[in-house]
């Protein structure tokens, strides 16, 4: 069974379509990511697992049964745009969104101070929200998401804003919640992130699911023909040969697309001949960005005709 | 739907409003400022300044009888008005006015009261001052001046003095109010001055309580915060949670406002002049607590509502101004019945939803009010509730996660049709 599961979603908002028909699978214990570009479906996708919007069709289940406030208790949410009341204190900011979950107590109080000193806010405990930076508000603002010790986490755009020294710390507490066996959802654009963390995605386009799956197997999937090459010296050359489909540059790497799967080899003995020095020639890997723009950029080919794909 | 969520939503309220600077200076100021009002306005009428008046008769007889008259009078002893007594003929009093007249304009002679030999008869007496019109000065002195004319005139003739005492006396009015209770009660102002007193505080706090709120509900959409809530509890725990937070705040500032007329008519620890008597009881004060109750869940329903539809504050302003309407144009009919307790506009007001929170209780400490229509309407209130509360909460379920540009009415009436 599924920890979670949509189902057939559509959510219309005034003629606009936000979701279209999305069906999802979030498996037990995984790093769930939610993909896709701004204004793609995410946010709304989210709201409706969170039962914040009904969806005009579908539904989402919950280990079996559908969502309600059972599952609000289970959660803890992050939205993408962040607020908290400016007048309150830091402590009795997060005893209040705990209280909220039904989680009083000094057991809470006590796992509050863990939380406010790890992530360096023990002193400005009694202080107002007003009176904090924004990187700060975040803080707060996540361990008020997490502190009720949710069963599932649920961030949008958790990375947005954030510096790299708490990026990271909000990683590693990510990574800890899925060891102890807790459920993360969290949609993003930035493609890196949703790399490196995430086990499964789903990848959400003009408001419809263009790809699902495990994160290994949809790499595997599409990596057959591509390939990433680091290299010293020149390739224009391959610009024009027959086996190749596209390349497309991403600064450090390089991303190659063969129009046949068979050819790799017979391109790496191409580049060796042409003395091109090769730092790093991988055959099975294929970027989340470099899927995503394919599917997007595919999509937005088959609705306007021939079009060129264009790099990000 | 009273649940832990709701209750941690209505605790923090609490301590938000309960705790704020407004609710404490207002919840301390209003009581000084009505009961301050009231004594600055006493004070006023009672303060008449320093007077000095020259009194001038024609006959000298009339002249001494009014001098011994008024030097020995009550109020003579404050020592706010002097006296000089002259006795002359017209002529003599116009080189009198004139010789006086710098020290009329300048104040220093505040007026000049002539009785003309002819007061004996018919009692007309002139009076010359910058500001004739003085009604403090005349209605002083004019029981004294009354008495002495009385005097002289009945002197020659034989009558008692009982009869004396008769004809001197003036008229004096008394009050009585007539109720179904078998007794017939002396009523003062005491019960006029409830009347204002209630439909100030219930016109205020329905503005306050109802300002407050709207402001709360923007600030939570626009810091959007409420999304994080809403993670927690459903749109209806919060704003149940929101509407009885206030509800609870404005309910014990009103009560705490009211505490002094409580305390006034429940005990004798308070004797106030006999024309100020509150003849209005406890049950009166419970009426309007519970009628009070309805009615901020009523109008904290539509200022929730209408926070839910903007933004900021500015915006919010346009959809205020309908509810603003329906709490201001029942205050001036309250306000209008103390002319007039009986008007039928006043009548029809105190049972149509929406007015009568705020003209009932005023209308019965003014007039006798049937048991059936307090029942009525405390029945049209809760009433009023089951319809406005869920249009508001379909309103505001829509409403505070819809961001960005301004709503058209059109829009937020399509809202009552979504499926959230």
């Amino acid at each position: 069974m599924h920890a979670l599961e949509g189902k057939n979603l559509t959510k219309t908002f005034d003629k606009i379509v936000a979701v279209d028909n999305a069906s999802f699978e979030v498996p037990e214990g995984s790093i769930f990511g939610l993909i896709g570009r701004n204004g793609a479906g995410k946010t709304t996708t989210i709201r409706m697992m969170m039962n914040i919007y009904l969806p005009d069709s579908g539904e989402v289940i919950l280990r079996g049964t559908k969502v309600g406030q059972d599952f609000k208790n289970q959660v803890g949410y992050l939205p993408e745009e962040r607020g908290l009341y400016k007048k309150m204190k830091v402590n009795d900011i997060i005893y209040y969104f705990a209280e909220l979950k039904g989680k009083t107590g000094r057991d809470v109080h006590k796992k509050a101070d863990e939380y406010l000193k790890r992530f360096d806010l023990y002193d400005r405990r009694l202080s107002k929200i007003e009176d904090l930076s924004k990187g700060n508000q975040q803080k707060v603002q996540f361990i008020a998401t997490i502190l009720h010790d949710p069963e599932f986490i649920i961030l949008d755009e958790p990375f947005s804003g954030l510096d790299p020294i708490n990026t990271n710390l909000l990683r590693e507490i990510i990574m800890e919640m899925k060891q102890r066996g807790k459920v993360i959802i969290f949609s993003t654009h930035l493609m890196d992130f949703a790399e490196k963390m995430c086990d499964h995605i789903v990848m959400i386009d003009h408001g419809k699911i263009i790809m699902k799956g495990a994160l290994a197997q949809v790499k595997s999937k599409y990596a057959q023909r591509n390939i990433s090459l680091t290299y010293d010296g020149d390739i224009s050359f391959l610009q024009s040969d027959p086996m190749i489909e596209k390349i497309s540059n991403y600064g450090n790497t390089t991303g190659i697309r063969l129009k046949d799967a068979n050819s790799s080899q017979q391109l790496l003995r191409m580049l060796l001949d042409r003395n091109v020095t090769i730092k790093k020639f991988d055959a099975n890997d294929i970027s989340l960005q470099e899927i995503f723009i394919e599917l997007a950029g595919l999509e937005d080919e088959g609705k306007n005709g021939r079009k060129e794909v264009r790099n990000v | 739907m009273f649940n832990y969520r709701v209750l941690a939503l209505i605790k923090r309220e609490l301590k938000e409003k309960i705790l704020s600077k407004t609710f404490i200076i207002m919840t301390i100021l209003m009581p000084l400022i009505m009961f301050g009002g009231i004594g600055i306005q006493m004070l006023l009428r009672g303060d008449e300044g320093k007077s000095n008046v020259a009194v001038v008769s024609e006959s000298r007889v009339l002249t001494e009888s009014i001098q011994k008259e008024l030097l020995s009078a009550d109020f003579m002893k404050a020592g706010n008005y002097t006296f000089s007594f002259y006795t002359q003929n017209k002529e003599e009093l116009k080189s009198f006015l004139d010789k006086s007249k710098p020290n009329l304009l300048e104040g220093t002679l505040t007026g000049v009261i002539f009785i003309p030999a002819s007061a004996m008869e018919d009692k007309k007496i002139d009076f010359y001052s910058k500001t004739p019109t003085n009604l403090n000065l005349t209605r002083r002195l004019d029981g004294y001046i009354n008495k002495v004319l009385v005097n002289n005139y009945f002197s020659n003739k034989s009558l008692s003095a009982d009869e004396l005492e008769f004809a001197r006396k003036g008229i004096d009015f008394s009050g009585f109010k007539i109720t179904k209770e078998e007794k017939i009660e002396q009523e003062g102002f005491g019960n006029l001055i409830l009347s204002i007193i209630f439909s100030f505080l219930l016109y205020l706090s329905l503005l306050l309580s109802g300002q407050l709120l709207l402001q709360s509900v923007i600030e939570e959409k626009s810091n959007r915060i409420v999304e994080v809530i809403l993670s927690s509890v459903s749109p209806k725990e919060l704003m149940v949670g929101k509407i009885l937070g206030s509800a609870v705040t404005a309910l014990l500032q009103m009560i705490i406002w009211l505490s002094p007329i409580i305390l006034v008519i429940s005990t004798t620890l308070f004797m106030l002049p006999a024309e100020l008597t509150f003849s209005i009881t406890l049950g009166h004060i419970a009426f309007l607590l519970t009628n009070f109750t309805l009615g901020l869940i009523v109008f904290l329903s539509l200022f929730g509502m209408v926070g839910s539809i903007f933004d900021n504050p500015q915006d919010a302003q346009s959809g205020m101004w309908p509810i603003m309407i329906l709490i201001m144009v029942p205050f001036f009919i309250a306000i209008s019945m103390m002319e007039n307790p009986n008007s039928p506009i006043a009548n029809i007001a105190s049972l149509l939803p929406f007015s009568s929170i705020l003209i009932m209780p005023v209308k019965m400490t003014v007039v006798e009010v049937p048991l059936w229509q307090l029942i009525l309407c405390l029945a049209i209130n809760t009433a009023t509730i089951f319809v406005v509360f869920p249009i508001a909460g379909k309103i505001y379920r829509v409403g505070i996660l819809i961001t960005g540009k301004k709503p058209k009415w059109s829009e937020v009436i399509k809202w009552l049709k979504y499926k959230y």
